[in-house]
């Protein structure tokens, strides 16, 4: 973890604390049981009762500590794991593997994500069909609730949706923060607006070729999810390219660097919620009269979305996943969380506390199936 | 200008708020709805196309679907057409198959589903070679690539 600086301003007494985590208590306790607790299974009651315990605590210390990206960061971890951790494990107990079939392609059994989606807009137009061979509304990780989950979640959240919704993105978040100092320090600026290149290239390739040629060819995540069965030299090819940038821009790069690169330097999706953080209420605002221009901001900023214009500007920019790293760091609390028309500097804690609810609820319960069926799995395993 | 500036924004703050209240439990709800779009199906080149006809033997059913030449927004030049047996596959399967139901046999199909062996003999000049040949959670799939 980063030696960040005390920032007093948004702590809260324990009462208030309690008070504020009472709403995500009920919230959580009501998506989790169903409402109803059933002790009937133990390891599955165990299991939710880890998970709920785990939410609510994280989001307590949130408001009792003042900090945000410190417990933000566990749960989006835990979040990318489990997720991979449970894909993994239903493929295996399905096909014996990580890899899928020509049959599966056939029979429209793939899991889709999000990522597919800034592949899917053109042909969705022209050709009013998905280019994805997954279910569009039943089973697994169907194309209907994908889409809707993330419309909402980019609407709301904007780029936020990188750092409290993605379920890739605790990969490169947590080898980011392995070592305490980068060893690469120095790195063009011009390279976050690479995603912007991908996702013009993977959507006019996957219009032209009809192929989600970013999952087919070029998704890193593929290493922790699943591939193509290898038969062939194509196939070969395209996971010694999925595991080779897995391995560069997920785990080397991101330690080396302490920032998210794949997030910053590949991600297509991340462009365009980059795009929608242009229409979501809540924003990073920085008060120019309580800065005192230490750039410690710019410096742990793992998304490079802050410069040191930008902190003259007074603004961020687009690039901002409101992860609350910057926030975190800043001793004099002059950037900090706000919504869009209410001025830099006032309403700290009240858009604070709005931001928090809205982000940290979609991600608790978003994550809460993956957490809850390893969990499940780690207890049976022990039991 | 200021105060209607922070009143939209705290509007849209609220509004955001409510919609991810909403959000998990009407995932159902909305998902349903968004199925219905036009624009929300799988595109023939990976759903295999529409049944065209079946022919119905013992213990098993030969599906023939449409061809599929679809492009973006236009047909192209190659294609496929989409052989599904559904039932109890026999050793060997051989079916002698009209994928333009104009009345004349286009190609004679040859599986050996121990092998996955596949061959084909064209009738028809259009019928270009095996695209894909794979045992199925319902039976086998083939697909025989085609020409306009």
């Amino acid at each position: 973890m980063d030696n960040v600086l005390k920032n007093p301003g948004m702590k809260k007494s324990l009462g208030k604390s309690l008070l504020y985590t009472l709403p995500m208590f009920l919230i959580t306790f009501m998506f989790m049981t169903g409402g109803r607790p059933d002790f009937s299974n133990p390891s599955s009651s165990l299991a939710i009762l880890i998970a709920f315990m785990l939410v609510n605590v994280l989001y307590f210390l949130m408001h009792y500590t003042g900090k945000t990206d410190k417990y933000r960061v566990v749960l989006f971890i835990i979040f990318a794991l489990t997720l991979s951790f449970t894909l993994i494990k239903n493929m295996v107990a399905v096909r014996n593997s990580m890899s899928f079939s020509q049959a599966d392609i056939l029979e429209c059994k793939i899991p889709f994500c999000h990522l597919v989606i800034p592949m899917m807009i053109l042909p969705a137009a022209f050709s009013k069909s998905i280019i994805f061979p997954g279910s569009i509304l039943n089973g697994f990780a169907n194309i209907s609730s994908m889409v809707v989950l993330w419309s909402v979640a980019t609407l709301v959240l904007g780029r936020g949706f990188c750092s409290w919704g993605c379920f890739y993105g605790g990969w490169d978040d947590g080898f980011s923060r392995m070592r305490k100092k980068p060893l690469v320090k120095n790195i063009n600026e011009i390279w976050k607006w690479m995603p912007f290149a991908v996702l013009l290239m993977v959507a006019l390739t996957a219009a032209l070729s009809l192929v989600p040629t970013y999952c087919a060819w070029i998704c890193p995540f593929k290493a922790v999810t699943e591939f193509e069965q290898v038969t062939s030299v194509e196939s070969a090819t395209k996971a010694g390219i999925f595991f080779s940038l897995f391995a560069g821009l997920v785990v080397v790069l991101p330690v080396m660097t302490k920032k998210r690169t794949q997030c910053s330097y590949l991600c297509p999706l991340g462009a365009v919620n980059s795009i929608s953080n242009k229409i979501t209420p809540f924003t990073i605002k920085i008060d120019k009269n309580a800065c005192n221009e230490c750039y410690k901001c710019v410096e742990v900023c793992p998304m490079f979305a802050l410069s040191k214009e930008n902190i003259k500007d007074g603004k961020v920019s687009i690039f901002c996943s409101k992860c609350g790293k910057c926030v975190d760091a800043c001793s004099k609390n002059a950037i900090h969380y706000g919504i869009k028309g209410i001025p830099a500097g006032t309403m700290k804690n009240f858009s604070r506390n709005l931001f928090l609810f809205v982000s940290f609820l979609f991600m608790a319960i978003f994550s809460a199936g993956s957490i809850i069926s390893t969990l499940q799995s780690l207890i049976k395993l022990i039991l | 200008m200021k105060k209607l500036k922070i009143i939209a924004g705290l509007v849209w703050a609220f509004l955001c708020l409510v919609l991810i209240i909403i959000l998990f439990p009407g995932l159902t709800g909305f998902s349903a709805s968004l199925s219905k779009a036009p624009f929300m199906k799988i595109h023939p080149r990976y759903s295999g196309g529409e049944v065209e006809k079946q022919i119905i033997s013992e213990g098993c059913t030969l599906d023939v679907r449409e061809p599929v030449f679809k492009g973006l927004n236009s047909d192209r030049k190659n294609g496929f057409v989409q052989l599904d047996w559904r039932g109890t596959v026999p050793d060997e399967i051989r079916d002698t198959v009209d994928y333009n139901l104009d009345g004349t046999p286009d190609f004679y199909v040859l599986v050996d589903t121990k092998t996955q062996k596949t061959e084909i003999k064209p009738f028809n000049s259009k019928v270009k070679n095996v695209g894909i040949s794979t045992p199925t959670s319902y039976g086998w799939a083939v697909r025989i690539n085609l020409t306009k």
